[in-house]
């Protein structure tokens, strides 16, 4: 009897990267069974009913022996269904007595019908499997965009099993890849336009230079200020990634199957807004036994809006230590590890008290000072210390409101000067980090003094007992607030103003 | 803790508090029970910012003129007026309405034991009696009782601190009260009492006029630099006076009014409060400015 054993060439997504997975399918005599080896999970166990159905239903009949398809290597935690297509085309070639090409890969779900269902992490596994030799990529026609994204090689959209099957019985043609148009996916919601806030010109002002330099913000305020609706208006001032970055931000997107099907390259910064019940896991990133990505990873590129901060678990905060230093979270968990990306702007809102009226000139609160003092300390120092930008926002009295003027510039114009001020930070660090990622000693370099601004910060420190780190912040949004200007060394007047953001004591 | 028990009949009891109509008769003292003449600072536990800072700052200049500050422990004017008191030399007395174990509010343990290093914390309640609402009102009279003189911060309408005062008057002693805004909820007692026929207090000087037999003369360095200072200068700077003058000494304000009154761009607005705040002109508690007292 002839060899009845075929290899399929197939990915998987660990943490945030593409590995392979080699899909071996094995027809003997023997009582007629299929069965799966190789640490799948329920989904994959599973697997084998979708398979079998689906090849039957598309004009084969599935194999009337001993089946078994091994997944390698096996000690690789295995999640989710973008195995079949590659176990239908391992278990249609062996049966057929036939061999796969060594490079081609195979990616989708299958329906029952046979038809191909999209999964997540295409982008991630074509570019990985690309790298290890591959050359075709057989994948569900609503990922073309994405896989058109991560290779120039051959990609061939499969919407229905049996278009592969009459292909091999009686070498019907394969569906054209073409080159996919690169649609943007609408999944982010418009953000609000400046023009739309009324008034606050001290907290549009922060949110300038939070935009500028990627410093993270805190914004206090009684509810109904319009901490909710500032926050909304940042992503309006922020450039459109670098095609890298959307890069990046796109194949986070795949791999957490938030790419809406048929999105190409996501250009516009992710905007996440969890709500405050959130698990420490939910928020940076965890999971049982493979580690999965958070908030933080979603919000790569882009801005993590925390509203009602004191709400969060005191644990969520105590966790954002790690991704606010490092821009990134490593996660490790019993069956591996894995570093998560999460570069991102914290926008922070929170009430000054717990009923929201502390400091408000209208109402009073009703608070009593340990209760103040307990509110404020939910956020930790630790995490304090890592916001550069701390403004008091103030209710708009509805006479503004109503009025027509008040209302101050839209975002188009904020965000070219936010350009203007990453382009002369990119002249100092090409690649490196936004002013609001400095440390000390790049500090020291990138942002020298004058006598007067450091008589005045000398002074300053000195009168309002600020920290070393309390330093740095003040160091940090200057710098921004010089390179809005286009200013090469900081002045007395932008020390100056950096000052008015630093918290309250 | 070294406690002791002072008896109505023991040289160490307080001879003001012999006076009243229905003295303790026992005292219990964590510390020692200094001797001098005493001053009492009560006022609101929900003081305004400029409640505590008034209460802190009168402490501060009667201790510096050897004047003992009693006060009750309770949360804002009365810890403001211990902290301002061990800001100065003469030691401060807190009176208690629990046993000296039970320390209330809890969270001022700490100031408790600062004040019995060189002061007194006081009760007449038996060790372990816990924070009940009816004690504190016979508190309040050993605190006027003790002191020569009431000095009222800030108090709501029926609060314990106006209780002090009515006993202070009762037992024929001096009340003193600072005034408040018109707008302020807890400006209301003071401003009660005041019409009561209680002092109107600006300056320490108006407490200590009153007893000119008993306190220590004033430091001239003191008066010199009061006098100096000249109390509500504002900055020299035109720019800086400008924001200066759209100041209050209680009423915070926000960078976005004074940009809009001024008509300024807000970062501008931002450069001169700093340079303000570092020239010890005025107080920015993150978007609440307001002028800082000079003393």
């Amino acid at each position: 009897m002839a060899k009845m054993l075929a290899r399929a060439l197939c990915g998987a997504v660990f943490g945030l990267e593409g590995v392979r997975v080699d899909v071996e399918a094995n027809i003997a005599e023997g009582l007629p069974g299929f069965h799966i080896v190789g640490l799948g999970d329920r989904a994959l166990q599973e697997a084998r009913e979708r398979v079998k159905i689906a090849i039957n239903n598309s004009g084969f009949e599935f194999p009337g022996r001993k089946v078994t398809v091994n997944l390698a290597p096996a000690q690789l935690p295995k999640l989710g269904s973008g195995f079949d297509l590659a176990m239908a085309a391992a278990i249609v070639s062996a049966a057929m007595e036939r061999s796969l090409p060594q490079d081609a890969a195979w990616l989708g779900e299958l329906a029952l019908d046979g038809r191909v269902r999209p999964v997540r992490g295409v982008l991630a596994i074509t570019a990985h499997l690309e790298r290890l030799g591959a050359r075709r990529f057989f994948i569900p026609r609503a990922n073309l965009p994405e896989a058109r994204l991560a290779t120039r090689l051959g990609v061939v959209p499969v919407s229905h099993l049996s278009e592969l099957i009459d292909h091999w019985k009686d070498g019907a043609p394969l569906p054209e890849g073409g080159s996919a148009a690169q649609a943007e996916p609408g999944t982010q919601p418009e953000p609000v336009d400046l023009a739309e806030v009324c008034g606050q010109p001290h907290a549009r002002r922060a949110l300038e230079i939070a935009a500028a330099g990627g410093h993270h913000l805190l914004m206090m305020g009684p509810p109904g200020a319009g901490k909710t609706l500032l926050a909304r208006a940042l992503p309006g001032l922020l450039p459109p990634l670098t095609v890298e970055e959307a890069l990046e931000v796109t194949t986070i997107a795949s791999c957490l199957g938030m790419l809406p099907p048929g999105a190409g390259l996501m250009r516009t910064p992710p905007f996440r807004s969890p709500h405050h019940s959130i698990s420490p896991a939910g928020l940076v990133g965890g999971g049982g036994s493979v580690p999965l990505a958070g908030e933080v990873t979603r919000a790569h590129r882009g801005i993590l809006f925390l509203d009602e901060f004191a709400e969060f678990r005191r644990d969520a905060l105590e966790a954002l230590r790690q991704p606010l230093e490092e821009g990134r979270l490593a996660v490790a968990r019993a069956r591996g590890h894995a570093v998560l990306p999460g570069r991102f702007i914290l926008v922070a809102a929170a009430n000054p008290c717990a009923c929201g009226f502390a400091g408000d000139p209208a109402r009073v609160c009703e608070c009593t000072p340990l209760a103040r003092a307990r509110y404020r300390d939910r956020i930790s120092g630790p995490i304090r210390d890592r916001i550069d930008l701390q403004v008091r926002v103030l209710r708009q009295p509805a006479g503004e409101l109503l009025g027509e003027t008040g209302y101050g510039e839209p975002s188009r114009v904020v965000r070219e000067r936010v350009q203007q001020a990453r382009v002369h930070q990119q002249a100092r660090r090409a690649h490196g980090p936004l002013n609001g990622s400095l440390t000390g000693p790049m500090l020291r370099r990138d942002a020298p003094l004058p006598a007067a601004a450091r008589d005045l910060l000398e002074n300053a420190a000195e009168r309002l007992r600020l920290s070393g780190r309390a330093i740095h912040r003040v160091l940090r949004v200057a710098r921004t607030i010089a390179d809005l200007e286009g200013a090469a060394s900081l002045e007395l007047s932008h020390v100056a103003e950096a000052l008015q953001y630093r918290e309250s004591g | 803790m070294t406690v002791s028990r002072i008896d109505r009949e023991d040289s160490g009891y307080p001879a003001l508090l012999r006076e009243i109509f229905d003295p303790p008769d026992h005292l219990y003292v964590d510390g020692r029970l200094p001797d001098g003449p005493m001053i009492a600072i009560v006022g609101s536990r929900r003081a305004t910012p400029y409640g505590t800072r008034t209460a802190r700052r009168l402490a501060r200049e009667l201790s510096a003129r050897g004047v003992i500050v009693v006060s009750g422990l309770a949360r804002g004017v009365d810890a403001a007026a211990h902290r301002g008191a061990l800001e100065g030399p003469t030691p401060t007395v807190a009176v208690l309405a629990t046993g000296l174990d039970e320390i209330y509010p809890p969270e001022h343990a700490g100031l408790a034991r600062e004040i019995a290093v060189a002061g007194a914390v006081v009760t007449e309640a038996e060790p372990g009696t816990p924070p009940l609402p009816s004690r504190f009102p016979h508190r309040n009279r050993i605190i006027s009782g003790m002191s020569l003189g009431v000095i009222v911060v800030e108090a709501a309408e029926r609060s314990g601190a106006l209780i002090t005062a009515r006993m202070a008057m009762e037992a024929n002693r001096d009340v003193f009260c600072v005034p408040g805004s018109i707008e302020n909820p807890v400006a209301f007692g003071p401003h009660q009492l005041i019409k009561d026929g209680a002092k109107l207090l600006q300056t320490v000087e108006d407490v200590l006029e009153e007893f000119p037999a008993l306190v220590a003369p004033c430091p001239p360095t003191r008066v010199a630099s009061r006098k100096r200072s000249g109390g509500s200068c504002g900055p020299v700077d035109p720019d800086l006076a400008a924001v200066w003058e759209l100041l209050d000494w209680v009423e915070p304000r926000h960078h976005d009014e004074l940009a809009a009154i001024l008509n300024l761009d807000v970062k501008e607005v931002s450069r001169r409060l700093t340079l303000l705040e570092l020239g010890n002109y005025i107080i920015g508690d993150c978007g609440a400015v307001t002028r800082r007292p000079q003393n």
